[in-house]
């Protein structure tokens, strides 16, 4: 019962006709992508290890979690995604999101 | 590719660069334009604005790089197509930011007979044109409303919308090179490329009777509009029915599989249990998620509206059935029940459709009330959350409270 009804085939007659699609280049600019992480002692251990894949909002977004979930997180970037995060900085990193995360949400 | 993997130092290189040009204390709100609150509880839930993406009217943005744009709630009062500069947008790794037509090609290769390359007018030569309408929705849409909380993409319901896509059938495209024996699946990879070596790469594959399916499309338009880079041009593949992670955007190669696909996004993300469990559950089997569950939203109130006091009342919203037809929706309080009279069918079984129902008196406030839809096939929306720790196929009732006056 589903696909026939809601298909509708164009009479475009048969295959290898020419297609009455053109393709056109195609290209995009990105908005400024505004590094927004609160001032805090860690700011820029993240900064350096975690926004070049993502941006800071990947991390500001999630919603409060442990110490150990963020260093869950943060392992997770290195084993699976192959984030060369430096393994020296990760504390940083943890106390940081922890502390971030302890603040008020802005309002506007 | 290689061009585009990052060493440590040209990452880091790459965040100094992006700190500079932004100055730290630059406000995200401010910079982009208003700011919308999601309710997502315990927060944060608060998330900018903007009009600032080309070809884009005012969106949610959940990111920016790479993007993930969330489609405001007041979009879906307007009708059972969302606009093409209102749609969602969704990416996991960087987006490629330039294509170029004539140099585009599809591989179409792995159980085939002869391995093809194809141009794009190739591909929307390879068989009838087709249109369908249906909704794409991420399968974590209204993932920041789970409770508990769960990491991931932030969404609201947002993460959706309903388009007509137009193409040539993926089967027409596969004839091109021939199945070859033993194809069991078909792998979809586009031009996004992770930043790491040894990153998984974002692809995702079909088992075959879907891959056959006569509305499955390798689709060019979207809205009788050339697809627009955010949403995958020139090619993404459409599947009606089924979660958004499976419409591969900026199609580059088409694999036929004779096993198993063991690939990252398959066989280890986008899962959720095969049965349902608690959240302090550890070691369960899951399946991978596919057809989506009947969903129903109230457009014509927001939470704590205030309605007149012994007037009538009508509200309205959409619905979808999922994987098959919406049968019914139906208006549910504590205890009570009122069937809903459907919207005129404009776009068939994977496409919303509007309800309506008129209340003859408002003899007081509405606590937590919501809309249920129901599928053909009996699948029903429940009243609580098939919890799940990626916040996948959200599809518990969503309630509402109004204030009578
Ligand atoms: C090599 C690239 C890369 C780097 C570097 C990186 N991430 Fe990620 N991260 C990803 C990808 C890919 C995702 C998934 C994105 C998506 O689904 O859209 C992700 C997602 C996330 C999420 C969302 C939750 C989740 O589990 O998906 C959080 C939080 C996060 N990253 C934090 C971090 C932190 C903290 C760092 C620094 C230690 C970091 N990331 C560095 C690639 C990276």
């Amino acid at each position: 019962m589903r696909a026939a009804a809601l298909i509708v085939a164009l009479a475009l007659a048969s295959c290898d006709s020419s297609p009455e699609i053109v393709f056109k280049d195609a290209s995009l600019t990105l908005p400024d992508d505004p590094v927004d992480l609160p001032e805090g002692p860690g700011r820029d251990a993240v900064i350096e290890n975690c926004t070049a894949c993502h941006s800071p909002s990947t991390m500001l977004q999630q919603p409060k979690v442990s110490a150990e979930k963020w260093e869950s997180i943060v392992g997770k970037m290195k084993k699976l995604y192959k984030a060369p995060v430096d393994d020296a900085a990760v504390p940083a990193i943890v106390d940081y999101m922890v502390h971030v995360q302890s603040l008020p949400e802005a309002k506007p | 590719m290689s061009g585009t993997r990052l060493t440590r130092r040209a990452l880091i290189a790459g965040a100094g660069a992006t700190a500079l040009a932004a100055p730290a204390l630059a406000s995200f709100g401010a910079k982009l334009g208003g700011m919308i609150d999601l309710a997502l509880p315990g927060g944060p839930s608060l998330r900018p604005t903007t009009p600032a993406f080309p070809g884009k009217g005012e969106m949610i943005v959940q990111r920016i790089r790479p993007p993930l744009l969330e489609t405001p709630m007041e979009v879906f009062r307007e009708g059972i197509i969302t606009p093409n500069d209102r749609m969602f947008v969704r990416w996991n790794w960087p987006m490629p930011t330039e294509v170029k037509a004539a140099e585009h090609r599809v591989a179409v290769g792995g159980a085939v007979k002869n391995a093809v390359s194809l141009t794009l007018d190739e591909v929307a030569a390879a068989g009838e044109t087709v249109e369908v309408v249906a909704i794409n929705q991420c399968a974590g849409n209204g993932r920041g409303l789970s409770e508990p909380r769960v990491t991931g993409t932030q969404w609201g319901n947002g993460a959706m919308g309903c388009a007509k896509w137009t193409g040539v059938r993926l089967k027409d495209v596969l004839a091109k090179a021939g199945l070859g024996a033993g194809a069991k699946r078909v792998r979809f990879t586009g031009l996004d490329v992770p930043l790491t070596d040894g990153a998984p790469q974002f692809i995702k594959s079909l088992p075959m009777d879907m891959a056959m399916r006569d509305d499955v499309l390798v689709a060019w338009a979207m809205n009788d509009e050339p697809l627009p880079i955010l949403h995958g041009f020139p090619l993404r593949i459409v599947v009606p029915g089924w979660f958004s992670t499976y419409w591969v955007k900026m199609l580059s190669t088409v694999e036929v599989l004779t096993g198993e696909d063991d690939s990252y996004y398959v066989a280890d993300s986008y899962r959720i249990p095969a049965q349902p469990i608690t959240p302090d559950a550890k070691d369960f089997p899951t399946v991978p998620i596919t057809a989506m569950p009947p969903r129903a939203f109230i457009t014509s109130h927001t939470t704590g509206d205030t309605v007149a006091l012994g007037k009538p009342l009508t509200l309205e919203g959409i619905a979808m059935g999922g994987d098959a037809a919406l049968e019914r929706v139906d208006l549910v309080g504590k205890g009570w029940e009122i069937p809903c009279d459907l919207g005129p069918d404009e776009g068939g079984p994977y496409a919303f459709r509007r309800w309506s129902v008129k209340l003859p008196q408002v003899a007081g406030d509405f606590a937590d009330i919501g809309v249920r839809a129901k599928n053909v096939n009996g699948a029903v929306q429940p009243e609580t959350l098939a919890w799940n720790p990626s916040g996948y196929a959200r599809n518990v009732i969503e309630r509402i409270t109004l204030r009578a006056q």
